[in-house]
């Protein structure tokens, strides 16, 4: 008996269809990510704007102590903290959650086909919800403190576009190395908890003298200029958009290349 | 036209254990050449499918058999498109609708409703599609006032009318059914064996792996035994379930 038997893809046709498809289903990890965010706040009353209350919290807390111990007036340093902390805590939350983000899906994954981006823009969506949440902080401490913001700040849309579509290749990339490897998760804790440190956002950058200006090397601090520079009025330091550009487009060829290799092989791993 | 097409398939499971888990004992391994961490390597290779050449077309509805562990499940998961093939390959056309784990995308704390919508989704079928298709999906299982309860207090009976009932609203082309599906009772079995008929007709192609010969006499018209991952024996449904019984007589 002869049957023709249907042409074969190969593996970077199918990885990048599964992006495309991941891309289309937006209804679907949206519904998903919405229906996540319901699960962890279940019962309380004020859903995910606790955190923006334990955010506010903080702010004023470190605000006071911190604007004395680096002699700023707290009217400057209460803005820069605020955008700092809010932009900081999304990107280093993605980074974090992102290596559960096939782990997680374990029981989809092992059940239903679908495509593996999915559960990435799950992961990245859901932690935006969150950022929104705490983003109401920002105008409100803008205004008190009247920082004086025009048309330009606009530019945090792309920013912040930028910023989503690095979370989409990382959640990729450190979703299948946890899934591999389960000791990375923890290592991924302790290094962003590290970066998180080295990186301006309780003191700021003017302190570090004529080093200031390579502060853009560290990824971390060329993703929360890009957004908190334009929020304070100000431009962010020369090479925090090149770093940042150049972090992403390396970051999604790399991670193209190994979601292409290896994507088949998550279903095993987790 | 539906068809599921296999050659000289395999599936190989890696079984990661201990150290092959860890980046750092298999970075310590690399640079020692295996003599600080010895266990980096230890994984174990689980053949669970081994050579299998089968033509599923229009119209069969194939009953698989064979012991715990000799592959009935991981075959399934194959022709859902969930495991790729270490070797060999796999052809598919149709649209898939697989019954594997009745509590896939189920919240336990929604209720029956919700969960038709949430369940819905990871079939890919979009809440407003869904939203339509509710009262029709509500009035299959039966379950009627128990619908508004959350889910956590359902029966694993009733999880399966609920699962059934969604999984089927939308007739699919290619059909695949794990076992679960026998701890439905008589009268719902009957019920869901008619709706299967009015989609399983020329057009469309089941696969339903179970231990009752019962339901496999009745709901299949192929089988295939499965033993340790390899196809056994491949014929008529009745043929297949005395060849299986034989097995297991030999084995007594």
């Amino acid at each position: 008996m002869s049957i023709d038997l249907p042409k074969r893809v190969s593996p970077s046709a199918a990885a990048w269809d599964d992006l495309v498809e991941g891309m289309s289903k937006s209804w679907m990890w949206s519904a998903m990510a919405m229906q996540d965010i319901r699960m962890r706040y279940r019962g309380s009353l004020l859903g995910p704007f606790w955190l923006t209350i334990s955010m506010v919290i903080m702010i004023a807390a470190m605000g006071l102590i911190y604007s004395r111990l680096f002699n700023m007036e707290i009217n400057r340093y209460l803005p820069f903290l605020t955008v700092g902390l809010v932009i900081c805590n999304f990107v280093s939350t993605v980074i974090i959650e992102v290596c559960q983000t096939f782990l997680s899906a374990q029981n989809v994954i092992t059940q239903v086909r679908m495509p593996f981006s999915v559960h990435a823009w799950r992961t990245v969506y859901r932690n935006l919800i969150v950022l929104a949440h705490n983003m109401v902080i920002v105008p409100l401490v803008l205004i008190i403190f009247r920082v004086s913001v025009d048309w330009t700040v606009i530019v945090i849309v792309p920013a912040l576009a930028v910023l989503t579509i690095n979370g989409i290749w990382i959640s990729i990339l450190l979703g299948m190395i946890s899934a591999r490897y389960r000791d990375v998760p923890p290592i991924v804790v302790s290094l962003v908890q590290v970066i998180f440190f080295i990186t301006p956002i309780f003191w700021p950058p003017e302190a570090l003298g004529i080093w200031m200006q390579a502060l853009p090397l560290n990824p971390l601090f060329a993703a929360v200029d890009v957004v908190r520079a334009p929020l304070l009025g100000a431009a962010p330091l020369t090479y925090s958009w090149t770093v940042l550009l150049l972090v992403t487009v390396v970051g999604c060829i790399g991670t193209f290349a190994l979601f292409a290799k290896f994507r088949s092989r998550i279903t095993y791993w987790i | 036209m539906a068809f599921l097409r296999l050659r000289n398939l395999s599936v190989e499971f890696p079984v990661y254990q201990g150290g092959s888990q860890s980046l750092k004992k298999m970075l310590v391994a690399a640079t020692t050449q295996g003599n600080l961490a010895r266990d980096a390597m230890d994984r174990i290779n689980v053949r669970a499918l081994n050579d299998v050449t089968l033509d599923i077309e229009d119209g069969d509805r194939l009953g698989l058999i064979g012991a715990n562990g000799a592959g009935k499940t991981t075959l399934l998961r194959v022709l859902a498109g969930i495991y790729s093939p270490s070797r060999g390959e796999l052809y598919s056309s149709g649209r898939v609708s697989a019954l594997l784990d009745v509590s896939v995308g189920l919240n336990p704390e929604a209720t029956g409703r919700e969960n038709i919508i949430l369940r819905g989704m990871y079939m890919n079928i979009h809440p407003r599609e869904m939203r339509a298709r509710v009262d029709e999906i509500a009035e299959f299982t039966e379950l009627g006032p128990y619908l508004d309860m959350p889910t956590r207090t359902y029966s694993s009976g009733m999880m399966i009318r609920l699962g059934f009932a969604v999984s089927t609203c939308i007739p699919p082309e290619i059909l695949l059914m794990d076992e679960w599906l026998s701890a439905g009772d008589a009268s719902f079995l009957e019920k869901a064996q008619r709706r299967m008929e009015t989609f399983v007709g020329s057009s469309s192609i089941l696969v339903l792996a179970s231990h009752s010969t019962d339901l496999l006499r009745k709901w299949c018209n192929r089988g295939i035994l499965l033993q340790h991952g390899r196809i056994a024996a491949e014929g008529d449904i009745n043929d297949i379930i005395e060849a299986y019984a034989g097995a297991v007589a030999l084995r007594a």
